[in-house]
């Protein structure tokens, strides 16, 4: 132990200054990923709309994971388990109960949010490395699982959405249920389902970031900094991380909700530890404790998944998973705070040079404060 | 020529300066201590003199500037450092813990000096086998002095061994210690807070305020000092 | 009765190979505070090397042992380009375990880029016969697999308990700065550290292969059946790696042949046999107690 404790820096506060870098910096990417979300469904070919799509549901799934690991500080290597449940859950609603897309959705969300609950009574008592061992074996468990309940999830030969229907000629064959375009909208189907996933992972997001700023999502952060301070303080520490283990599941279960009901068809083998793995990947490459961090993460690993690697000479295709884990260290390593931990710096590095020089502390201290998002939960 | 020769050393955590330049020289076989109240710097500068955080300025030792360099390196030309709190592996045996302090020797005169060491600690030599972790306070700083010994450095850097310590007991350990270096030519750098034993202990001191040195002397001359006396002396 | 007693003994056979990856999860742990997430992976991948060494003709005995090599090299490699540069780990724990998944998933990416997705076969180091007790057969695979086992607790305890490095190793592990003051370059130790530990997944990797045939996925079961043991066992023993692995091994094997729905998971009680551990007594059967460090 050092005889000085490592000085917690405020982030800096730049009221003071003429020009609102921090409020810039936090509108101006949302201002640009709302116009890219309207303007691009009408540009790009319907193949791509339905790409871009797939990426939603990882943007939700990913900001449920940095709810839980960014701001609490609960290592979680298992967040694709509970993204498979939300989405095996609302397909079986749909396809076996006849559900209402959206109210099944809204199920698999709550099925997650149980089990995440369930999950989050033990990390009560296991913290760190024993609750990435416990997250981690429930990743590997939830694919097996899957496999075994056969009769329920179709086991590996796979989990399809559909319901009979005769078709022209008369005969009745399975046809796939999937969100189609009302008339009115004159939007065809791919982009209608596009636009009706922005909407819903926009209202997750608000909510995320308002739950932030609320009194439990400062109860979250200060638990993650300190947990025996957070208790000393009167924050109720066992239900905040209860509560936000089930909150973060939950935005996996709506992620993996989506997902079924863009996809339509579900493998286990899609919902493996390599799964819980790009979670966490996406949440380290956006920015651990950023609201907008996943989902720039979550664009990040869908353009890498559907732009880049198909691209790949097929010899080295395998070698996919090996740039994200070396992506994966680096990061750790030179910016873990990820893109918005650097946007974050560099715009504070730029205030800093135009106000006066005396600023130079303040400067790196912006800059820690992200940085320190993930190390700062071990002390 | 000083063994230890320190100047204008600067060092801090993160954006916290904590020194603000020391200049001190430390002669062979000469004991000196470093006098400050708590958050003076004292533990700060003796981290930065064994390597263990980053720092500037220039720290000579015999002719070379050392600084940079790690704290292993730096034990093996003969700095051997006793950090605050004893800093005994609670988890090694009491003779483990002596056996490492010899691991940058490759001579064959290690077993000698364990027996030697439990000799002169009988208490040690009693506990050879049981955990470090097992012992009073007293008994690991004795443990934490001759693990440093066995290293059979030049210089021995003390974290105020009379912390958390019973008075008699700090007063046993002084005096071990006085014994120990007596005779020989090991110098010695202590920081503490306990003036008066301190000041017996050494010949010179320095008196060291948020950062800076503000004082230096004999023993003699600070002990009539009546700042000092006010500060550190309790009187 | 004897269905029993070969079910004991096939069980016994898959615990020795989780003992031995949760030795190398132990070492470091004991070595750097670290759960090492990548460890199943490092095995996979000296596994293949020992692959290739059998294809070129030596025999698999001299091919396991040079994949021990391999391995040793490898272990010393990542620690020094990937895990060294963060500093001490007991400072940053989280941020390791990461850092270990991202290993996880390059190490396993990089043995299919080399040695392509399809299953290769790797014979029995101890052939295809057995023997007989109590009318039930039992291989000798089965039972050089202990064998090599308690070599490698043997060779692993003299190392910790009787060597120079294993007192350095152990005196970094329990308190690294004290360690570097009283001159042990801590950085060289946690290597040769990361050294050992990735040693003796090739053995594990090896004796893992007979069944199910050498493929990049070889070790992530093995991987969660081995941190369940240590688990059992506690973290920081080598002898607690050992029982533990031992009893996930029967268990896994003995609890799905009576519990049928069950048959086809025989994950799951190594998954219950963590979470009731860590809820129960989080420090294991042997496991040295401390306050928990995050």
């Amino acid at each position: 132990m050092t005889d000085i404790a490592t000085p917690t820096v405020e982030p800096m506060t730049s009221g003071s200054r003429g020009f609102d870098s921090q409020r810039a910096l936090r509108v101006a990417p949302v201002v640009v990923i709302l116009v890219l979300c309207i303007v691009l469904p009408l540009m790009l070919s319907e193949f791509w709309v339905d790409r871009i799509t797939g990426w939603i549901p990882l943007a939700i799934a990913a900001l449920g994971l940095n709810l839980l690991t960014g701001y609490n500080g609960q290592i979680s290597v298992g967040h694709g388990a509970l993204y498979g449940l939300g989405a095996y859950t609302s397909a079986i609603l749909v396809g076996d109960q006849g559900w209402p897309l959206f109210l099944a959705v809204l199920g698999g969300a709550l099925v997650s949010f149980a089990a995440g609950v369930i999950i989050g009574l033990p990390a009560l008592r296991i913290r760190g490395l024993y609750l990435a061992l416990v997250t981690l074996s429930v990743a590997v468990l939830f694919p097996e699982l899957v496999r075994q309940a056969e009769g329920l999830t179709g086991g590996t030969g796979g989990y399809y959405i559909t319901e009979p229907q005769v078709n022209s000629r008369g005969v009745v064959v399975d046809r796939p249920i999937r969100l189609e375009a009302p008339e009115w909208t004159g939007l065809a189907n791919d982009q209608w389902r596009f636009y009706v996933f922005v909407v819903i992972a926009f209202a997750c997001f608000v909510l995320a970031r308002n739950l932030v700023h609320s009194r439990t999502g400062r109860a979250m952060i200060a638990i993650r900094d300190n947990e025996v301070a957070a208790e000393v303080n009167g924050v109720n520490v066992a239900r905040i991380k209860v509560l936000t283990f089930g909150v973060g599941s939950a935005l996996a279960g709506v992620g993996g909700g989506l997902y079924a009901l863009w996809r339509t068809q579900l493998f286990p083998q899609s919902f493996t530890l390599l799964a819980s793995f790009y979670f966490l990947v996406a949440m380290v490459v956006g920015g651990p404790a950023s609201i907008i961090g996943p989902a720039i993460g979550a664009v990040f690993y869908g353009f890498f998944a559907d732009v880049i690697t198909p691209e790949l000479p097929e010899r080295v295709k395998p070698a996919t998973p090996l740039i994200l884990g070396v992506l994966l260290i680096v990061l750790m390593r030179v910016a873990p705070g990820g893109v918005v931990g650097l946007a974050r710096t560099t715009m504070a590095r730029f205030a800093v040079a135009r106000a006066a020089p005396r600023g130079a502390d303040s400067e790196s201290a912006a800059g820690e404060d992200e940085t320190a998002s993930i190390s700062r939960s071990e002390e | 020529m000083s063994l230890l020769e320190v100047r204008g050393l600067t060092a801090g955590y993160g954006l916290v300066s904590v020194l603000d330049g020391i200049d001190l020289s430390v002669d062979t076989g000469e004991a000196v201590v470093v006098l400050g109240a708590n958050g003076a710097g004292k533990t700060t500068t003796l981290r930065a003199l064994s390597g263990m955080i980053p720092a500037k300025g220039e720290v000579i030792l015999e002719g070379r500037n050392v600084l940079g360099q790690r704290p292993d390196q730096l034990c093996k030309r003969g700095v051997a450092h006793v950090p605050q709190g004893r800093g005994t592996v609670v988890d090694l045996t009491v003779e483990e813990n002596l056996r490492i302090g010899a691991y940058g020797r490759g001579d064959d005169g290690i077993d000698a000096d364990l027996q030697r060491w439990f000799e002169l600690f009988p208490r040690l030599g009693d506990r050879r086998t049981q955990s470090a972790g097992s012992m009073s306070g007293g008994e690991q700083q004795m443990l934490a002095i001759a693990r440093a010994m066995m290293s059979r450095p030049k210089l021995l850097l003390l974290d105020e061994p009379s912390l958390g310590l019973a008075p008699l007991v700090t007063r046993e350990v002084f005096d071990r210690l006085a014994g120990l270096i007596s005779g020989s030519d090991i110098a010695v750098l202590l920081v503490e807070q306990n003036a008066n034993l301190a000041l017996e202990f050494a010949s010179r001191a320095y008196v060291l305020e948020a950062g800076r040195i503000v004082g230096s002397g004999t023993s003699e001359e600070l002990k009539n000092d009546e700042t000092i006396q006010r500060a550190y002396l309790g009187s | 009765m004897a269905d029993f007693f070969r079910y004991l003994v096939i069980g016994l056979g898959n615990g020795a190979i989780y003992a031995m990856i949760g030795l190398g999860l132990v070492v470091i742990y004991r070595a750097t505070g670290l759960l090492n997430f990548s460890q199943g992976e490092i095995a996979m991948f000296t596994t293949f090397i020992v692959w290739s060494f059998t294809q070129a003709g030596i025999p698999l005995w001299a091919s396991m042992l040079l994949g021990v090599v391999a391995g040793f090299l490898i272990g010393v490699v990542l620690q020094r380009v990937i895990i060294q540069p963060f500093g001490d780990p007991h400072q940053k724990p989280l941020t390791l375990v990461i850092v270990t998944i991202g290993m996880f998933l390059g190490i396993n990416a990089f043995a299919q880029l080399i040695w392509g997705t399809d299953t290769k076969a790797l014979d029995p180091l101890f052939g295809n016969g057995q023997f007989e007790i109590f009318g039930v057969g039992i291989a000798w695979q089965k039972v050089g697999a202990l064998a090599v086992l308690a070599v490698e607790v043997v060779v692993f305890w003299l190392i910790f308990q009787r060597t120079k490095i294993g007192l350095a190793m152990r005196s970094v592990a329990s308190n690294s700065e004290s360690s570097a003051l009283v001159g042990i370059p801590v950085s060289r130790v946690l290597m040769i550290g990361w050294g050992l530990a990735a040693s003796i997944g090739a053995v594990a990797g090896t004796f893992t292969a007979v069944d199910r045939g050498v493929d990049s996925n070889l070790m992530i079961l093995t991987l969660i059946y081995a941190l369940a043991a240590i688990t059992l066992g506690g973290f920081d023993s080598l002898v607690g790696a050992v029982v533990g692995g031992l009893i996930v091994g029967i268990v896994t094997e003995v609890v799905p042949r009576y519990v049928d729905f069950l048959a086809k998971v025989p994950l799951a009680p190594a998954f219950a046999l963590i979470l009731i551990v860590l809820l129960v007594r989080p420090e294991g059967l042997f496991g040295t107690k401390r306050v928990a460090r995050v």
